[in-house]
């Protein structure tokens, strides 16, 4: 088998590139694309380390599904709430969106 | 049958306030429903209170139909109420003037289902105090007893009854603190609010001694809370100079609220006196005896020639309750410097001063409700057809309403105190009881008997006589309901004028017991 | 007759005008024929049941009354005190003595006369009246069944004070006599008066009617501290038990002789108001603003009568007290009071020009006579008086009303609405126009003047003249006093009589009114012929046995012996006891009262007619006394001004005292100030608080919250509402934890540093 690292150091690659996405990208759509692939880069993390410490048992597994349900509900939620937001701002640029301020 | 004669009193108390409840729950503009029930729900506790005096016990005559029930063990307050001569005499009163003051209230349009509600309210409050045998029973029943009357000057009163209802609840209520104060001190270091017990314990405690459970002297508590109790009652009586608030709740109050105020109300004072404060402090009492006395004089002149002074016929015959009310704190007087001596004089005949002067002011308190309900009634009957109090504008009545005048006359002449009519009696009673006693008060308060034959003649000679004012000509004579009210006081009035035996022997059996 | 069935025929004497009284206002008041008829029968009954009981004890043995002078004696527990079984109660109960028994004879019958007469003055028969309140000349009273009930609940109330035998019921019946004297006084409560300068001065009748009330109520307040001493003193209010020689010894021990002095000056108050005696006499004769049958029944035969009645009822406690032991300021008080007002009254009298205004003035002189009397120890002198004054002056009262109804038949007569009908200047020549009132009125008139030997008055006067004469001659100066200032009230009293009865009926009629006056009918005529019997021949029970002449031939003074008995063995025991001056003796008989007497009689009577009578007054013809005295006719005419100094000193005052002083001064100036203080200083106390409340904690609370907002004015600008900048921050943060975080675990020194402090804080 080939080691774990690897497995790990490619988790951290994506999860490096999502979270480089959710900072720079400028539309709240990529945004939404970036942390869809921050958590599988978690997932990626999950299935590796089950597979490598725990398989017989199914904790890991369990939490990676769970992680993907959850990803992908707050995805269409997400989605749901920009295109909202665009029906009322007409923008999906993220640094427009600031109405929080202060 | 057998639950009724048990509770027989708790029934008669707490009828009212089941009686206020019903009434609460009818819709409110159900309005003739809403007064012929409060009629006939008014009409029980007379009934029962007949049960009761039939089955009173005279050779007893001491407390009966008593009922004890845990209420605070912790601090020692329990449900303890009872009834001797002098409480049957008011719980008579009041059962007959609350029908008689709910049947004069029909004409109220403006939310009858209140008005009865807080009238029977009331009723409650004023039979529990008059058998309450608990020091704070008593006090939750003298408190609620003026919330009622509150509102009902407040909402259905005249011109100027915001200044009136708020000077008579927060007067009262001022004069009350000080009772309260006294009476949490006795019931803390007695370890109990039950009044037979107290008027044992309290009244044998050492002097010079230490209360237990506050650590406080004896002499100056006593003192002290027995100011406060006179100062309480004494505003409620009311006693000169204590009395400026009943002009103004009086004259303001509508009709009802006057008659059952003067009627009943300014006799829970006197008998917080005769039940409370002579009891619980004897000697106390026996050595201010004399200044209570002055004071009872005081205001028989000065309520005299107050309501000798007045125009407004109202304000007269409220200033005749302070009037009226000095001869009950006069024979008041007698009782606290009589109460418990009685073995002591050297001359029997005291002793029969004593027993005159006491029973004539219970007597007088039964007589004066009576002559002051019927007063403010038919005060009550002119203003609601003339809209006006002023005697100024008044005159010639009497060709336009005549049986107004009879009966206006002859009520009158049982407020003046002439002798047939009840009056009298009591009048009578308390001055020749007073007089060996305190004759200097008593000499002198004839001025004031002099005075009341002034402002009632100038009351009804201002009212019906003189040529007729072209203004009065419309006038409609007494309605049947009008009549309805009035008769039963006025036959009462007489009966007790020739006969006061069957009233009396009540009273002067408790009285003789309590001078034994 | 059994002694129950006297008893109870006794109860039943007031029954009557008492059940009448009930039935005529609660049932029978709009009906005017079934009231005065109702009224009949209640004082007929207790006609009826009065004599009988009179007569009854009248005829019992002398002797056996001397003993046993209380013939019927029945009473009832009413007021229980103490214990009921063994307590004493107050009783309430009739009694009859001789004394009852006169009084009821006159009393009875006077009433009785007086509500006939009263049916033809109100003109029964005639058309109905139409304004309320006011009289309606020449037609039918309207609130005839008023008037009437009002008269049976005074005779009712009158009887029962005759009949009572304590104190308290005699007050009752005394009280309630005084509310029906103000309703009937006042019984035309809407007539106003609108008169000119020189007709007679008058009140309305219903300020009449309260100053009766409130004058005699000054009086009836005082007489309540007498009665309730009374009591005290004696253990009992019943007259026969408490005045006994027994009874008034034991208080003589007990509280002394000059304590019962001041005990019976108290209860004589009663009889000075009650009895219109100086200084409380103002309100008699402006009660006359009355019907005249009032002024008859109550200020004639009964009510002021009865403040004579309980002075007599009471004269064995006035005798101790002002007997040897105790002070004998308490006669002279009483003998003075009496005469003095006899003197005064009968000087204004001689002034007055209103018919009914010389009578009024007349029966407070001649009460004056009877409580004089008493007053030196004439207890039957004052008592026979009592009676025959009330015969006679029931009589001239009526009479004096059939004049003013035959006035006012000219009056409308000639359509003139506008002379007083009761101005005797306005008449004259009625001899002829009413016979009959012309002659009873002469015949009350000759026995209040007192004309020898014909008329009761002379008998019952002459008495009051032997005892004070008698009185005198014991020793007592006041005896003298009291003769002389009686004989000028006397001779004024002949004087007056005349003069009125010159004015009123000698000569020609001065105006048209009484020009067409013309006699009043038979309801009215009748009483008067009857009373005129009594004012004639009443005295002659009385003619005292050592009287010249006639005295022999009657040989019984019967008024004497009879009422005597009533307290004949009571006197004799105190007298024995030492304890009073005198007890009831038979008075020798004296030349000098005699003389005085028929001197004054006959001498009145003679200047009244020759100076009014032998040339009567002819039309507008000014009072011959008038330019004699000059101002003090004018003073006299004005009743001595004492109406104007009670108002100055007592009426106003006391309506400035109770208007100002009291209400306005006191009760809303000074309590409500005081109340309003306290009120007002816990209002201010409590803005204050509020202010300070708002002040401090205000501005605390407002810097702290500034310096909130300083603060966060700093921490705002990372809150720039960009996402991904707040991502920036996160990822930074975790960064640098994580670095930490690694440093503390796996760097040496940074492990050490940490792992210190960590044992520090364990």
């Amino acid at each position: 088998m080939i080691p774990l690292s690897w497995y790990l150091i490619v988790s951290a690659l994506l999860f490096s590139i999502g979270l480089y996405g959710v900072m720079a990208r400028r539309n709240a759509v990529a945004i939404l694309m970036a942390v869809e692939l921050m958590l599988n880069a978690v997932n990626i993390n999950l299935v590796a380390f089950w597979r490598y410490t725990a398989p017989d048992r199914a904790v890991g597994l369990a939490w990676a599904v769970f992680v993907l349900t959850v990803a992908a509900a707050e995805a269409a939620v997400g989605l749901a709430l920009i295109i909202s937001v665009y029906r009322r701002r007409d923008s999906v640029i993220a640094e427009e969106l600031d109405t929080l301020r202060n | 049958m057998d639950f009724i004669q048990d509770n027989l009193l708790n029934l008669v108390i707490f009828f009212p306030l089941l009686a206020a409840l019903v009434i609460f729950l009818m819709p409110s503009d159900a309005k003739r429903t809403v007064r012929w029930l409060a009629l006939i729900l008014s009409l029980v506790p007379l009934a029962l209170v007949m049960v009761l005096w039939f089955n009173y016990d005279r050779v007893d005559a001491g407390l009966q139909f008593e009922t004890v029930a845990q209420w605070f063990p912790t601090i020692g307050a329990g449900y303890h109420v009872g009834i001797d001569g002098i409480s049957l005499a008011m719980f008579l009163l009041t059962t007959i003037l609350t029908p008689l003051s709910i049947l004069a209230s029909f004409q109220v349009e403006e939310n009858p289902r209140m008005f009865m509600f807080l009238f029977l309210i009331m009723e409650t409050a004023m039979l529990g105090l008059f058998s309450a045998l608990d020091l704070l029973l008593f006090f939750v029943f003298w408190e609620f007893g003026l919330v009622p009357m509150y509102f009902l000057i407040k909402i259905w009163g005249g011109k100027d009854r915001e200044y009136a209802s708020f000077k008579f609840f927060v007067y009262t209520m001022a004069g009350s603190l000080g009772l309260l104060l006294s009476i949490q001190i006795i019931g803390l270091s007695m370890g109990t609010f039950d009044i037979p017990v107290l008027m044992d314990k309290w009244v044998n405690l050492q002097a010079g001694g230490i209360l237990p459970n506050v650590n406080l002297p004896v002499d100056a508590v006593k003192a002290v809370a027995y100011w406060a109790f006179v100062i309480a009652f004494a505003i409620k009586v009311p006693i000169f100079p204590f009395h400026t608030w009943l002009p103004d709740a009086h004259t303001q109050a509508p009709t009802a609220g006057s008659m059952i105020l003067a009627g009943v109300l300014l006799k829970l004072g006197a008998y917080g006196f005769l039940r409370l404060v002579v009891p619980f402090f004897p000697e106390q009492a026996n050595l201010t005896a004399g200044i209570l006395a002055t004071f009872g004089m005081l205001s028989i002149v000065m309520g005299g020639f107050a309501a000798f002074g007045q125009w407004d016929f109202k304000r007269l015959v409220a200033y005749s309750s302070v009037n009226h009310m000095g001869f009950v704190v006069l024979g008041i007087a007698v009782y606290a410097y009589a109460y418990g001596r009685a073995q002591a004089f050297t001359d029997p005949a005291t002793t029969t001063d004593a027993i005159m002067a006491t029973s004539g002011a219970v007597l007088q308190m039964f007589n004066h409700g009576l002559s002051a309900a019927g007063m403010f009634f038919m005060v009550g009957v002119i203003y609601e057809r003339a809209h006006t109090r002023d005697l100024k504008q008044f005159g010639g009545i009497w060709s336009i309403m005549p049986v107004f005048g009879a009966i206006l006359i002859f009520t009158s002449m049982a407020s003046l105190g002439l002798p047939g009519l009840n009056g009298f009696v009591g009048e009578y009673m308390i001055v020749q009881g007073s007089w060996n006693i305190f004759t200097v008060q008593v000499a002198l308060s004839m001025i004031g008997l002099f005075m009341t034959g002034a402002y009632i003649l100038k009351g009804i000679g201002q009212t019906l006589h003189g040529p007729i004012k072209d203004q009065w000509r419309g006038l409609t004579d007494m309605t049947f309901r009008e009549h309805v009210v009035i008769w039963p006081l006025m036959l009462l009035m007489l009966s007790l004028g020739i006969w006061p035996q069957w009233l009396l022997v009540f009273i002067n059996d408790t009285v003789t017991k309590i001078f034994s | 007759m059994s002694e129950e069935t006297l008893a109870l025929l006794t109860w039943l004497i007031p029954a009557g005008p008492l059940l009448a009284f009930f039935v005529i206002v609660l049932f029978a008041n709009r009906n005017r024929t079934l009231s005065w008829v109702l009224a009949w029968l209640g004082v007929f009954s207790s006609l009826i049941l009065g004599w009988t009981v009179a007569l009854s004890v009248a005829t019992t043995d002398l002797h056996h009354l001397e003993t046993h002078p209380t013939v019927v004696a029945s009473a009832i527990d009413w007021l229980p005190v103490g214990d009921y079984f063994q307590g004493t109660w107050l009783k309430m109960g009739v009694a009859v003595d001789p004394l009852t028994a006169v009084m009821l004879i006159m009393v009875t019958f006077a009433v009785t006369m007086i509500f006939v007469y009263s049916v033809g003055y109100h003109n029964w028969g005639a058309p109905l009246g139409t304004i309320l309140g006011v009289p309606n000349h020449m037609q039918e009273e309207p609130l005839l069944g008023r008037f009437f009930g009002y008269m049976s609940l005074f005779a009712g109330a009158m009887l029962l004070l005759v009949v009572a035998d304590n104190l308290l019921l005699l007050f009752v019946g005394w009280e309630i006599m005084g509310f029906c004297s103000y309703s009937l006084i006042g019984f035309w409560h809407a007539r106003d008066y609108h008169l000119s300068p020189e007709s007679i001065p008058h009140i309305p009748p219903r300020s009449a009617a309260i100053k009766a009330f409130l004058t005699t109520r000054v009086a009836d307040v005082v007489m309540l501290l007498g009665i309730v001493w009374f009591y005290r003193a004696f253990g009992t209010l019943n007259f026969s038990q408490a005045l006994s020689a027994h009874s008034l010894e034991e208080a003589v021990v007990r509280i002394g002789a000059p304590a019962l002095g001041i005990m019976a000056l108290l209860l004589f108050t009663g009889t000075v108001g009650k009895s219109a005696q100086w200084p409380l006499h103002v309100w008699l004769p402006d009660a006359m603003e009355g019907p005249t049958p009032v002024s008859a029944v109550i200020h004639a035969a009964a009510m002021v009568s009865a403040g004579v009645y309980m002075i007599i009822r009471i004269y064995p406690l006035i005798a101790v007290g002002a007997g040897p032991h105790g002070n004998s300021a308490v006669s002279w008080t009483i003998a003075g009071i009496g005469a003095f007002t006899a003197l005064m009254a009968a000087t204004i009298a001689v002034a007055q020009y209103d018919v009914k205004g010389v009578l009024a003035y007349s029966t407070i002189s001649q009460l004056g006579f009877m409580v004089a009397a008493l007053g030196v120890g004439g207890y039957i002198a004052a008592a026979f008086h009592l009676i025959t004054h009330g015969f006679f002056k029931a009589l001239l009262f009526l009479a004096s009303g059939s004049v003013i109804h035959g006035m006012e038949h000219g009056a409308h007569h000639v359509h003139d609405h506008h002379t007083d009908p009761q101005d005797m200047r306005f008449m004259g020549g009625l001899r002829h126009k009413m016979p009959v009132t012309f002659w009873t009125f002469f015949i009350g008139g000759m026995a209040l003047s007192g004309l020898p030997l014909v008329t009761a008055g002379f008998w019952s006067k002459d008495e009051i003249f032997a005892e004070a004469w008698h009185s005198f001659e014991q020793g007592n100066a006041l005896g003298i006093v009291v003769l002389v200032t009686l004989a000028v009230a006397a001779f004024l009293t002949a004087f007056y009589t005349m003069r009125q009865i010159s004015l009123t009926f000698l000569g020609e009629p001065r105006t048209p009114l009484a020009e067409h006056a013309h006699e009043s009918n038979r309801f009215m005529t009748v009483p008067l012929v009857l009373l005129s019997i009594f004012a004639v021949g009443a005295g002659w029970f009385g003619i005292p046995e050592s009287f010249p002449v006639l005295g022999p031939i009657v040989n019984n003074n019967f008024f004497h012996h009879f009422v005597g008995a009533t307290i004949y063995e009571t006197m004799a025991e105190l007298e024995s006891l030492d304890l009073v001056n005198a007890a009831i003796e038979t008075l020798p008989f004296s030349w000098v009262p005699l003389t005085a007497s028929l001197v004054v009689a006959l001498g009145g009577l003679f200047v009244g007619w020759w100076i009014y009578g032998r040339k009567a007054l002819v039309k507008d013809q000014q009072d011959p006394l008038v330019r004699p005295l000059g101002p003090l006719h004018v003073f006299l005419n004005r009743k001595w001004y004492w109406d104007e100094l009670y108002q100055v000193v007592f009426i106003k005052p006391t309506v400035s005292f109770s208007e100002k002083v009291v209400y306005e001064v006191i009760d809303k100036g000074l309590i409500d100030g005081i109340l309003h203080l306290v009120a007002l200083s816990f209002y201010k106390f409590g803005s204050y608080m509020k202010r300070t409340e708002e002040l401090v904690f205000g501005q605390a609370v407002d810097w702290v919250k500034d310096q909130f907002l300083a603060m966060t004015k700093v921490s705002r600008q990372l809150q720039t509402g960009k996402i991904q900048e707040y991502v920036l921050v996160s990822v930074l943060i975790i960064a640098v934890l994580t670095a930490v975080i690694l440093a503390v675990n796996y760097y040496g020194p940074v492990n050490e540093w940490f792992s210190q402090i960590a044992l520090f804080v364990n």
